[in-house]
Formats: C-alpha cells, structure tokens, sequence
C-alpha cells in the first residue's frame, strides 16, 4: 500500500465518522499542512454528500435562534478584547488566501499552523508595537490567537477553538535569526482554556518583529528532545505590515 | 416557522450568507430559519437526544457565522456545505462519547415535515450514481456504510451489530470505500 493510498483512506473514514477522537483530532490538525489530505477530504466529501439526502428536516424548539446571537456576540466580545473581530478575521482569511495563491507560492507556507502578523492596518484597535498572530489549524478555523507588545515584550496565547487530546499539550516556540535555524521553546501552553501570558525579555524587540511563531502539539510534560516532535503545527511568519 | 423553507432557492441562501459575512444578524436569522430544520434532522438523528442536538445545533450556527467568509460557491453548494459542518460537529460529539439517547427512531419519523426543497438541492444525478454504487457493495457492507455516514456509527458499535471483530469491520470499510470510489470514478 503506497502513502497516497494512505492517505486517501485515511481521508474517506475521517469523511465517514468512523475514525476514534484522537484520530479525528489528528486528521483535523494536520489537513491544514497537507494539501493532498485536504483535497482527499474534500473530494470524499463530494463523494459521499449526497447520502446527506437521506436525512430528513425535523424543526427544532423555536427559540433557539436567541440563544445562537447570545454565543456569537459573546464569541466576538471575548475575540475583541485583545484580537480582531470576527469581521477582521475574515479580512484576514481572505488576504491569507490570496498570499496562498499569490507570489508566496506554497512551499514559503509549507507549515499547517499559519502565523499571521498584523501591524496595525486593519482598522484593528491596535496600538503601535503590537502585533497580532492567528494561528489556524486549517483553512478556516482560527485556533490560537496571540498578540504581542513588542514594547513590553509580552506574548498572550488565547485559544479560539483548540483542545487537547489526551495526555499531550501544546508547546510555544519562536525562531528569529539571533537564535538561529532551530525553533526555541517559549515553554507550554498549559491551561489551554485560558489565555497564557510569556515573557520575551531576552529577545530584541527588532528580532521579534520579523521571529517565526509555532505551537506544536507535544506528549505531557513538554518535547522530549527539546524540538518540536509533534505534528507538524508551526509555521513561518507572514508579515503583512503594509 | 419554516414554512417559508420551499421557497428559499440556493442561491438565496447564498446570499443572505454572504450577508451575514458582512455582519447582518437579520440575514443569519433567515438563513437559520431556511436551513435550520434540515441540519436539526441530521444532528437529532446521529445523536439521537434533544437536548443535546440542540446545543450542538446553537455550536454549529456560531461555526457558520464565523466560517461564512470562507464558503466557495464553486466548490460544494452551499447545503452540502453548512451539512458537512452540522455533521462534522455531531461526528465530533458522538465519538467522544455518544449521548443517552432519549428519543426513538421511530420518534424522530414523527417529527419529521416534508421539505421538499433540500432534496431537490441534492443534485439528483450524483444521488443516483452514489446509491448505483452502494448497491454494488454487498448487503452487510452497504448497511455499515450508511449505518456509519447517517447514524455515526462507531467501528465498534458496528462489530458488535454485525457480532465481527473491530478489525474485520475495518478491513469491510476500508475495502467498501475504495469499491465506492473505483465505481463512481471520481
């Protein structure tokens, strides 16, 4: 059996419902880096949707429409504190796609977790010297957004829509020039279900405007090696500042 | 409520989507209550219990509303799409751990309104090349391929229905997906 043949099966049972939750979890993550799984997904999708006919319309209670605006204005209340809205997230999304089909080409962005730096120019409430990265683990759902004070030097870690399979956790690492080719771990994101503040103080403010963020998904404790082990879930840093 | 279903064509739900992109709740609400009733059949139906599809049904109209800005009319309609995202949830929801069913089949058949619309939403050519396909499979298979895509259904829940090992039903869907695939030819 090749690896396409792999992947694609891996692809049709995701599509089916079959596959366990922390296969799901897998799969979901790593869509976003592997454009072949991605289509793979995409075309079982199309293969099988029609079976969706067999369902049949049954209406809900009827006031639950209400209970919907309550989630997503309180979604953007939380998202607006510190990051974009739910409207500049779409900005964002749209703008991601065009670099994805624009001069960047794929392999500038060959990471699943696309790391997106904001300066400012999206009618955001930002103030100088910070920056803001959204973290996607596919195409369409942000999963960690983080802002960061250049000034202050402080990084803040908010998990949009993120969780943690069993016994692994997430693990924050920078790459800039001064600390050279290998990403460094920033330490974990322990408590995913709040947001987690690092402090940078040992980098220049000039290396960490133009340094790559990554989170990646690692056993209990933190990498064992001291690299990120886990799927591949970091990426290079795209700059959109003007 | 949803009398108003029929007379909703795709491409007016399109465009109260595109709508709601640029923020207009009013748009969303009538999006919900054009499409609501068909994503409360699949969730109700996977779940199996109330009160449970209809908190992940609120869930899966905050994903719409936030993913809005990504739906590509040129890649799936927009139907299939809000389906696979109401699935997907419910998927998420059933194999993490599935919730006390509180509401029979054969309940859930009384619940249900004609809705002729979605279906014919379905692109009728697609359904028929896709149920040719299913009937190639052998008996057993087509039922755990459907019992799988409709109900949710777990390899293990499977194995115990059909009294196989977990492995087995593996191999029968691995094997039934790529015989589905060489039929349709896509």
């Amino acid at each position: 059996m090749t690896d396409r043949d792999d992947i694609d099966i891996l692809a049709a049972e995701y599509v089916l419902g079959t596959l366990d939750p922390a296969q799901r979890e897998a799969v979901a993550l790593r869509r976003g880096s592997d454009a072949e799984l991605d289509r793979a997904i995409s075309e079982w999708e199309a293969r099988l949707s029609p079976l969706n006919a067999h369902y049949n319309a049954i209406a809900p209670s009827r006031d639950l429409f209400a209970g919907i605006r309550t989630r997503i204005e309180n979604a953007a209340q939380t998202a607006s504190q510190h990051v974009p809205s739910i409207a500049e997230f779409a900005k964002l999304k749209r703008r991601m796609a065009a670099w994805r089909a624009g001069a960047l080409g794929a392999a500038a962005i060959a990471a699943s977790l696309i790391v997106v730096v904001l300066a400012g120019d999206v009618n955001s409430p930002m103030q100088d010297g910070q920056f803001v990265a959204v973290f996607h683990r596919d195409d369409t759902q942000p999963a960690f957004v983080m802002s960061v004070d250049i000034e202050t030097r402080e990084v803040t870690i908010r998990p949009v829509e993120a969780t943690v399979p069993e016994g692994k956790t997430y693990q924050l690492w920078i790459v800039t020039e001064e600390t050279g080719p290998k990403p460094k771990s920033l330490g974990l994101l322990e408590n995913i279900s709040n947001p987690t503040t690092k402090q940078l103080g040992g980098f220049d403010p000039a290396m960490l405007r133009d340094a790559t963020f990554g989170i990646s998904l690692e056993p209990e404790g933190g990498s064992p090696t001291g690299q990120p082990t886990g799927p591949a879930i970091h990426g290079r840093l795209i700059s959109v500042a003007h | 409520m949803h009398l108003a279903v029929a007379m909703t064509s795709t491409r007016d739900l399109e465009n109260l989507l595109k709508q709601s992109v640029e923020g207009n709740m009013d748009a969303f609400e009538r999006l919900y209550n054009a499409t609501s009733a068909k994503l409360f059949g699949i969730v109700l139906r996977i779940l199996k219990n109330r009160a449970q599809s209809e908190d992940a049904l609120q869930d899966i109209y905050v994903r719409i509303w936030q993913k809005a800005g990504d739906f590509e009319p040129g890649r799936a309609s927009i139907i299939t799409w809000m389906a696979t995202i109401a699935r997907n949830r419910a998927i998420d929801i059933v194999r993490r751990q599935r919730p006390e069913a509180d509401i029979e089949d054969a309940d859930i058949e009384t619940l249900i309104f004609s809705d002729t619309a979605f279906d014919q939403m379905a692109a009728a050519d697609d359904m028929r090349q896709l149920e040719h396909c299913l009937n190639g499979l052998e008996d057993d298979r087509q039922q755990i391929v459907k019992l799988a895509y409709l109900e949710g259904w777990s390899r293990a829940e499977l194995a115990d229905r059909f009294a196989q090992p977990v492995g087995t039903i593996k191999t029968w869907l691995h094997r039934s997906l790529r015989q589905l695939k060489e039929c349709l030819g896509t």
